[in-house]
């Protein structure tokens, strides 16, 4: 028993000892890939500006805020916000660390403790950019977007359903969602202004003139971030935010309704589902939609695998430009320091539709956005129109063919059957 | 013999504990991200900055006049390449060769061109950054401009646009291509053999994104959208002209280049002419030009501006 009590001790002390750095209330950190990318290189006092800025404007992950402007709802964020607990009438706070953070991360970055083995990897909400959702490509997704991903899980991903959580917390969910990537959003905007707008000036004496160093070159100080004391800044960075709002506010206006006429089939009328799923046959391996270069002759995903989404796009452009790092030593060594914390880049792999398992959802209307609009972020292109009234590649009830030949396609049998590629090898490329 | 099953199972214990405590350990350290890296909010700033932003957010002009001047002025220059310049490997076209090869050889790549017998560097992209006044030919005429691929090579690599104007993509090919445009106005849709498709891009980009086709991922364009036409890219000679552009003020000039070792690909000069023009470190140089002068700038282009 002594002993027992022993090893318990023992236990408590080692696991404090290596706990110790671990207890501390949790911080949003910075995008190091983009304060240290090739095209907007941040120097440190820039760094620590832009964090004070975005923790004026955004708070803590225990304690969040946002402007009025952005017409996010503090209650909601308080909600998904900090620890999790509940309170004496048994209502749930602090949702988002309890059910999100492991894979998305304290600051949505998708690099949570458990990220790592997931593939796909969780999604980055940073830029802002959403796979399955009702909207034009380049538009954000509506809140039911989110509240159905949400809800349903992304089939064939890591992602799991959340329907058994009551639907006030599914809101705050949405709601903090939106809240870490309207904040991503600022701090790479907010780098981008730094860089493009602000940088060295040249120090001048009470005359204006500019004050030589040594080399009789002219002296050069950094222009503070400081909206406190720059009205030129503050103006600046209101309209940054407001630009950003915008576009989760336009959301309503980018949503694809299809056309009534254009749906040519009754799913339930199986001699028309099948002249439908015929003609879409054609065109998935026709040349106009030409689906077949990516998802391969035989639908298991195998044709095009060169490609890559934005997120590893982003790490893939970061790790290049350290691999060819030729400038100041001192920035080089954080570049790798970065550079090795980064997941193994992957490769965008097109959806093998023989599985049946499509992660936008399983509704025709969820693969008939994923074809009119294309996946945002990703190789996969749109059929139709890019934006409200533009032009688009195939008609709708053409994109309704391809919708109904896709559903019909893991029941297909496959003529020539080929051996897909295995994922993420060094074979794909 | 009970001893030494005891001790047995107190061993078992021991291991169990051990175990439990490496486990705990990993889990632990799991909490802790290698990402964690950089600079965390100052609580005290932090306030500050929200209470500045909460006050007034009226936004305003901002306090100093900008001065602006009357009458336009034109700038044109030519970018020569010092030292020797490259050769351009074939492209790695490895499917749909009888369409992206002629006579089956790949197209050469185009990431630094320059011109054998000028020196001349093409697809340099220089453009003002902010314009106090826009001339009437510089604004957007609502028109539509080429933009077209063949032999799956986008036909202009480095393609300036004025918001307003509407792109038609086209694909002369006999292949089925994609057309995906990164950046602020993310397009990404598919081009049909023979077909062309509009597009209407809304928002400037500060610097070109690229245009890539997924499933011929070697070819690549750039795609520069700016508010006004106060934007060139460089000729096969190297040249270039920007006319109309508001006189009596400082303008600043962003110059880029694919190939430029500067950050974000933007071409930095050091040599005396560019010292002269107060070039800076992100590629970007201050002219101030007299009602209709006509200043011509002729840019030595040293190769450690490539990196090379």
């Amino acid at each position: 028993m002594n002993r027992c009590l022993r090893s318990i001790c023992w236990l408590g002390c080692l696991a404090l000892l290596v706990a110790g750095c671990d207890f501390q209330t949790p911080q949003f950190h910075l995008n190091m890939v983009q304060m240290l990318s090739d095209a907007t290189p941040t120097p440190e006092p820039y760094q620590e500006q832009i964090a004070d800025v975005l923790g004026g404007m955004f708070g803590t992950p225990d304690e969040p805020f946002v402007l009025p402007e952005t017409g996010l709802d503090m209650r909601r964020l308080k909600m998904a916000a900090g620890p999790a607990w509940t309170d004496d009438k048994g209502a749930a706070f602090g949702l988002y660390r309890l059910h999100c953070s492991h894979c998305h991360g304290i600051d949505g970055d998708g690099q949570g403790p458990t990220a790592l083995f997931l593939n796909p990897y969780p999604r980055d909400y940073r830029q802002g950019v959403y796979k399955f959702k009702s909207t034009y490509n380049p538009a954000k997704p509506t809140d039911e977007d989110l509240h159905r991903v949400l809800v349903n899980g992304i089939p064939g991903s890591a992602m799991p359903s959340f329907s058994l959580l009551a639907s006030a917390e599914i809101e705050a969910l949405v709601e903090y969602v939106k809240y870490l990537s309207m904040r991503g959003q600022m701090e790479t905007a907010l780098t981008n202004y730094v860089y493009n707008d602000l940088g060295e000036e040249e120090v001048t004496d009470e005359n204006g003139d500019p004050v030589l160093d040594e080399e009789g070159e002219p002296k050069m100080k950094l222009i503070p971030l400081d909206p406190e004391n720059d009205e030129e800044q503050r103006a600046a960075i209101t309209e940054i935010l407001a630009e950003i709002v915008e576009g989760w506010n336009e959301v309503n206006e980018q949503i694809i309704v299809p056309e009534e006429g254009a749906i040519p089939t009754d799913i339930h009328d199986k001699e028309a589902f099948a002249a439908s799923a015929a003609k879409g046959r054609e065109l998935f391996y026709g040349a106009r939609a030409n689906c077949m270069k990516c998802h391969g002759p035989t639908g298991l995903g195998d044709g095009q695998q060169d490609d890559y989404d934005i997120w590893n796009k982003a790490h893939l452009q970061f790790l290049d430009s350290v691999a060819d790092d030729s400038g100041d030593p001192q920035f080089a060594r954080e570049r790798e320091e970065v550079a090795a914390s980064l997941f193994p880049v992957r490769n965008a792999i097109p959806r093998n539709l023989r599985l049946g398992v499509f992660r936008g959802g399983n509704r025709r209307i969820d693969l008939f956005w994923r074809i009119y609009a294309g996946i945002a972020g990703t190789p996969m292109p749109g059929s139709g129109p890019a934006s409200p009234g533009a032009q688009g590649t195939l008609t709708e009830e053409e994109m309704w063919n391809i919708v109904d030949y896709v559903l019909s396609l893991p029941y297909e049998a496959a003529s020539q059957p080929q051996k897909a590629l295995p994922i993420n090898t060094e074979l794909v490329n | 013999m009970m001893v030494e099953q005891v001790t047995h199972v107190q061993t078992k214990l021991y291991f169990r504990y051990a175990g439990a405590a490496m486990l705990m350990g990993l889990m632990l350290m799991g909490c802790r991200r290698v990402t964690d890296l950089g600079p965390v909010a100052n609580a005290a700033a932090a306030a500050k900055a929200r209470e500045a932003l909460l006050g007034d957010s009226t936004g305003g002009e901002g306090g100093a006049t900008v001065v602006t001047g009357t009458g336009w002025a034109t700038l044109k220059g030519k970018f020569v390449f010092d030292g020797n310049p490259p050769t351009m490997p074939p492209y790695n076209v490895n499917k749909d060769m009888a369409a992206c090869t002629i006579n089956g050889k790949a197209p050469l790549q185009q990431t630094l061109l320059v011109d054998s017998a000028t020196k001349g560097i093409a697809n340099v992209a220089i453009f003002v950054r902010k314009a106090s006044r826009v001339h009437e030919s510089a604004q957007p005429k609502g028109e539509q401009v080429l933009f077209d691929q063949k032999e799956c090579v986008f036909l202009t690599h480095v393609f300036p646009f004025v918001l307003g104007n509407t792109m038609d993509i086209k694909n002369s090919d006999p292949v089925g291509h994609n057309t995906n445009i990164e950046g602020k106005n993310s397009f990404n849709q598919t081009i049909p053999v023979g077909e062309t498709i509009a597009f209407k891009p809304q928002k400037e980009e500060a610097v070109p994104v690229s245009v890539r086709c997924s499933i011929h991922p070697w070819m690549l364009a750039y795609f520069l959208p700016r508010e006004n036409g106060y934007v060139a890219v460089t000729t096969e000679e190297g040249s270039f002209e920007i006319a109309n552009l508001p006189a009596g003020e400082d303008l600043e000039f962003q110059v880029w280049h694919e190939s430029a070792a500067g950050p974000g690909s933007s071409l930095v000069l050091a040599t005396p002419e560019a010292k002269e023009l107060k070039w800076s470190k992100k590629g970007r140089f201050n002219v101030k030009l007299g009602e209709d002068e006509v200043k011509e700038l002729n840019l030595t282009v040293p190769s450690a501006a490539f990196g090379l």
